[in-house]
């Protein structure tokens, strides 16, 4: 028989930190009958999904520790309505338009040169890269900046790699 | 104003009639989740699931409609705020409105 503590195991970290104690003590060390069962099932897929229920367990919690999953990370800030600057703002854009432009200029120099695949690859980075650049200034304001790191650096790489499949069909 | 306070507690979907449980369950005084669905089954016939209770009481929390207090042992009792009352009432004043409206027709009929 599936027992409450597993299944509290299916809900988020941060829900099972503000509700799992009572929850527990809700359930107690009974039995479950089937119908609990898909209750609980169905909170669990709830609790991942609900903006509400992130904002409601989000609180306490706006500066994750580095266990915390990046994605987590991502859900917090958001749902934690962050205030923004007019300098985020500006930052932001600063970043969207000059790496849209060094990446466009700098990919046809290179294809100039004869760096075809690498020219063509750094120009489909243009818009996509400089949007994961200025992430940091708006939608990943206030997370560690090693979280930054490691979304815009895989981001990138993933995107480089997308690319570089693109010059093979 | 007054039709906004309805489309805030219907906006909880198919969390809306376990919110109002909880709601009405509060007005007498602070209550943990236990005491809640104890509550509720006695005065709704209702038996709450932890994951509807907790996906309820989670969605209140998120518009201030209830608070925590401190915990006690492991349970955690929750308070109704002013602006849950405000709600609530509304709410109960509508569904009064309907149920006369029912009943008459049913008289009609």
């Amino acid at each position: 028989m599936i027992s409450a503590e597993r299944l509290l195991r299916l809900y988020p970290r941060a829900w099972r930190a503000r509700y799992g104690e009572e929850f527990l003590s809700i359930v107690g060390d009974r039995a479950l009958h089937v119908q609990q069962v898909i209750d609980i099932v169905s909170g669990a897929i709830d609790a991942w999904l609900s903006a509400d229920v992130r904002t409601a367990t989000a609180v306490g919690r706006l500066a994750p520790s580095g266990e915390g999953s990046m994605l987590k990370s991502l859900m917090i800030c958001e749902s934690t309505k962050l205030r923004f600057t007019t300098r985020d703002s500006l930052l932001s854009a600063a970043a969207m338009i000059g790496g849209t432009l060094i990446f466009s200029l700098v990919g046809i120099v290179l294809q100039r040169e004869g760096w075809l695949v690498t020219g063509e690859i750094l120009k489909g980075l243009a818009f996509p890269g400089s949007l994961m650049l200025s992430m940091p200034f708006w939608l990943m304001k206030g997370q560690p900046w090693k979280a930054q790191a490691a979304i815009v650096g895989i981001s990138l790489a993933l995107l480089t790699a997308a690319g570089y499949l693109a010059t093979l069909i | 104003m007054t039709k906004n306070r309805d489309d805030l507690l219907a906006g909880l979907g198919r969390f809306s009639e376990p919110a109002l449980y909880i709601l009405i369950s509060l007005a007498d005084g602070p209550k943990h989740g236990y005491a809640m669905t104890q509550d509720i089954a006695e005065v709704a016939g209702q038996k709450l699931g932890p994951g509807t209770l907790y996906g309820a009481i989670a969605r209140l929390e998120a518009r201030k409609w209830i608070e925590p207090l401190p915990a006690e042992d492991r349970r955690r009792p929750y308070r109704l705020t002013a602006a849950g009352q405000r709600v609530l009432r509304h709410r109960l004043e509508s569904l009064r409105a309907v149920a006369r409206i029912g009943r008459a027709r049913l008289a009609e009929g």
